[in-house]
């Protein structure tokens, strides 16, 4: 088989284009190569008869390269065998088992017996390096992909080696608990079960649950992600990789905040005055209560796009005066004219982040900004009053001014030598509030026009950019004074409130003594889409099935609008409603082509460690 | 032709005499042979030492049990009858040897077929299946057998802790060649390290 690649490429990515399996556990396609396990050894000619490895080895014109001569089976296998030495093998008992690349690289590429009958070394076991992760020292393999993750891409060091040749052992900083937003990556990133999810553990194994593809309902950046399911619950939250968002990461928010999905707390029936009550009787008590006051409506920022366009559509019509708040957003304007892809900040030769905790608003965008720096070489710019993640970069240029003075000192970076270079990419958030945003927003165009660069507004809220599209993304602020609200979602009643429908997943202290409680499905449930920051649609992809007295939000919002007196509301089902708001709002356009239906989960064969 | 027969009607009554008698004698020939018959259910059949009957789930001599919640029983399991959900042992609550235990273990005996996959898969040797094959019952449900049912009784307690059976009442024993006789398989203990885990953690 021959092959050919770009210069540069290695060979164990060439093996991938003609289906030869490398084995492969340091090696890792989004890490620098480092040769540390010696597993992907093969035979390269015209060169010397050695065993040789793939992973550092680029492809080059007219090499040779065998993966079955003896001498690189051979050698493959004499590696996995010392793997083993001290690998406790308790397999049944580890989360890895069933999805893991050292079982599954033994079984295909290993002896079927060992040879070592020493006793095997032992550590402590578990040892918890947070609230949600537990390191198994004895199970390691010592890749260092996990110690390497946290200098190349997070930036934070947060785990290296200790002690030296067999006795090395992976250990946290000082023996601080990790306290990195990312650190749950390295939970897929580890090619044995070393180190496991806190959350997950023991809840199933691999080949009992059931997978989707879907989209993080955490933040604006959208970043996609595997559903796990077993026995009717959300057991568990993988990445799924999508180079043009999140390249394979995602944030601790969407990797573990799942567990309210199986709440035992969770609202099934409505509840109308602390009592039960069916659906029709709670929808005719909340537009009994809404009913000629002055309403407001708190959106939770999961909100999906087709629940914002039909209630657009109601307050359009029947609503009109009503106010609409939305969790977490920010208070920028959508963004006029051209903006920056998430994956065209690979491309910038200078990034200027401005005003924005980026680790905190948008997890995987700081991810993506230190890929271009650090890997790519672009430049960094950052305006921000405070300390922020980004600092770790020893070259960051950071303009600390005071709050509220961002957009003057923005005006003061045109000229700035270090954006002389294009293209530049500028990011943007709002300060937390703290800013006069238009002038800020003003500022960023005024620069970026300057240096010829493009923008990437920050939002927070996960569909902050569709509540922009179909205008309601108000503030909380907003709704002061309104007589009649509903809570969908984590909000505060305003305290003029007289009626206050609470409609959420699981009750929540706030709710307390709300008139109407409507129970509302999760992003697990339900059918949608969301847009992110850079305005992609991207499809959820439900993993749970809606069971009834539950609704989804879209299904209760066409009887409200049909109640309400639009009988053009009675949409035939998700895909109707999509097809209609393709056509409405220029921003939901992708809505008219959704994916096809699920396929078949393939089964597990693969971790989602394997490369 | 009409000769031909009465020829051979001669011959036949010869020979339907001679084999009346044989049949007689092997008749006969059984009054005095060992009886066969089993008086079911007063008495039973003898069971073969790898007769595969009811489950139990073991444990070892300090009581603790030997499953370790892996599920490796319901992925051998062809038909899908065994539920298993694991928890985290804790220093305060410990059921198992190790890191993890069953917190739920079913099978659905109307759906199991006793063909002892889920015994070669068990890498701690927690669950055989035992020489006892009545099990009719009058309700589905209780063909659901929890893993109180399927445990083997504490051997450091007094009480059994099969359920159904009354505080005091003596445990259930089991007769003939079966789960209490048979020849218990020595422990791997490159498998999982137990003696060692316990102490360690």
């Amino acid at each position: 088989m021959s092959v050919t690649v770009p210069r540069g490429t290695l060979l164990v990515e060439a093996a991938k284009l003609v289906k030869v399996e490398v084995p492969v556990f340091c090696y890792h396609h989004k890490l620098d190569p480092v040769g540390a396990c010696r597993l992907c050894l093969v035979e390269i000619s015209p060169g010397p008869p050695k065993p040789t490895t793939a992973c550092t080895t680029p492809a080059a014109e007219g090499m040779v390269v065998k993966t079955d001569t003896p001498l690189a089976v051979g050698a493959r296998a004499d590696i996995l065998e010392y793997e083993l030495v001290n690998h406790p093998l308790d397999c049944p008992v580890c989360d890895k088992g069933g999805e893991c690349p050292l079982q599954d690289y033994t079984f295909r590429h290993g002896y079927p017996t060992s040879r070592i009958d020493a006793p095997r070394l032992h550590f402590k076991k578990p040892i918890p390096l947070s609230e949600k992760i537990a390191l198994d020292r004895e199970r390691c393999v010592l890749c260092y992909r996990c110690t390497r993750y946290y200098d190349e891409i997070t930036w934070s060091q947060e785990l290296t080696t200790d002690e030296r040749g067999v006795h090395s052992y992976i250990t946290s900083q000082f023996d601080q608990p990790l306290k990195s937003v990312f650190s749950g990556n390295i939970i897929d990133l580890c090619p044995v079960g070393a180190l496991t999810s806190r959350v997950w553990r023991f809840e199933s194994r691999p080949w009992d649950m059931d997978h989707v593809p879907s989209v993080c309902s955490r933040c604006a950046v959208g970043c996609n992600v595997t559903l796990w399911k077993r026995r009717h619950q959300l057991v568990r939250v993988t990445s799924h990789e999508n180079d043009e968002i999140d390249e394979g990461w995602i944030c601790d928010r969407g990797r573990f905040e799942y567990t309210h999905v199986n709440s035992p707390d969770r609202l099934k029936v409505p509840l109308v005055a602390g009592a039960e009550a069916t659906w029709e009787a709670a929808l005719t008590a909340l537009l009994e209560g809404v009913q000629g006051r002055k309403l407001g409506i708190f959106l939770p920022q999961d909100i999906t796009n087709e629940e914002l366009f039909l209630l657009r559509r109601l307050v359009d019509g029947p609503w009109q005066d009503a106010r609409v708040a939305l969790e977490r957003r920010t208070l920028l304007a959508p963004p006029q004219g051209e903006t920056l892809p998430i994956k065209d900040l690979d491309g910038c030769k200078a990034i200027v982040v401005i005003a924005c905790d980026t680790a905190d608003d948008v997890p995987i965008v700081n991810l993506r900004v230190k890929k271009a720096v650090s890997k790519l070489g672009a430049k960094l710019l950052v305006v921000h009053p405070g300390h922020l993640d980004l600092d770790r970069w020893p070259d960051t240029f950071h303009v600390r001014p005071n709050p509220g003075e961002t957009a003057e000192a923005v005006r003061r970076l045109i000229g700035h030598e270090l954006l002389q270079e294009g293209p530049v990419g500028i990011l943007y958030g709002d300060g937390h509030g703290a800013e006069d945003v238009d002038a800020l927003t003003q500022a960023v165009v005024d620069l970026a026009e300057a240096v010829g660069g493009r923008v990437m507004p920050l939002y927070r809220a996960t569909n902050e950019r569709g509540a922009l599209g179909v205008r309601l993304a108000g503030r909380q602020e907003d709704l002061e004074g309104c007589d009649a609200v509903i809570l969908w979602g984590p909000g505060r009643p305003p305290a003029s409130a007289r009626f206050v429908a609470a409609w959420d997943s699981v009750p929540r202290p706030e709710h307390e003594g709300a008139d109407v409680v409507l129970p509302s499905a999760t992003f697990a449930e339900t059918q949608g889409s969301y847009t992110n920051l850079e305005g992609r649609v991207q499809f959820l992809r439900p993993v749970l099935p809606v069971t009834p007295p539950l609704r989804e939000g879209w299904d209760v919002l066409c009887e409200l609008g049909q109640r309400l007196g639009m009988p053009d509301m009675d949409y035939l089902g998700i895909f109707h409603v999509q097809r209609q708001a393709s056509r409405a709002v220029e921003l939901f356009a992708p809505l008219a082509d959704p994916p096809a239906p699920v396929p078949n989960p393939t089964p597990v064969l693969y971790g989602p460690a394997r490369p | 032709m009409a000769e031909g027969q009465s020829d051979k009607g001669g011959h036949n009554v010869i020979q339907d005499v001679a084999a009346l008698a044989t049949g007689m004698r092997t008749t006969l020939g059984e009054f005095f042979r060992p009886v066969v018959t089993t008086q079911y259910p007063e008495e039973k059949s003898p069971r073969s030492e790898r007769y595969r009957g009811r489950h139990y789930l073991r444990r070892y001599e300090n009581g603790l049990e030997r499953c370790i919640g892996c599920e490796l029983c319901a992925a051998a399991c062809p038909v899908g009858c065994i539920l298993v959900i694991a928890a985290e042992n804790t220093e305060e609550h410990r059921v198992s040897p190790g890191e993890r235990y069953a917190k739920v273990y079913e099978i659905n005996m109307l759906r199991c077929i006793f063909c002892g996959y889920c015994e070669d898969a068990c890498p701690v040797q927690a669950i055989v299946l035992g020489p006892e094959y009545e099990m009719a019952d009058v309700t589905r449900e209780r063909f659901v057998f929890t893993k109180e049912m399927l445990l083997e009784p504490n051997p450091a307690e007094e009480r059994p802790l099969i359920a159904g059976f009354a505080a005091g009442e003596p445990a259930p024993t089991v007769e003939g060649p079966g789960m209490t006789d048979q020849p218990r398989p020595t422990f791997d203990h490159r498998l999982i390290d137990t003696a060692d885990t316990v102490e360690r953690s």
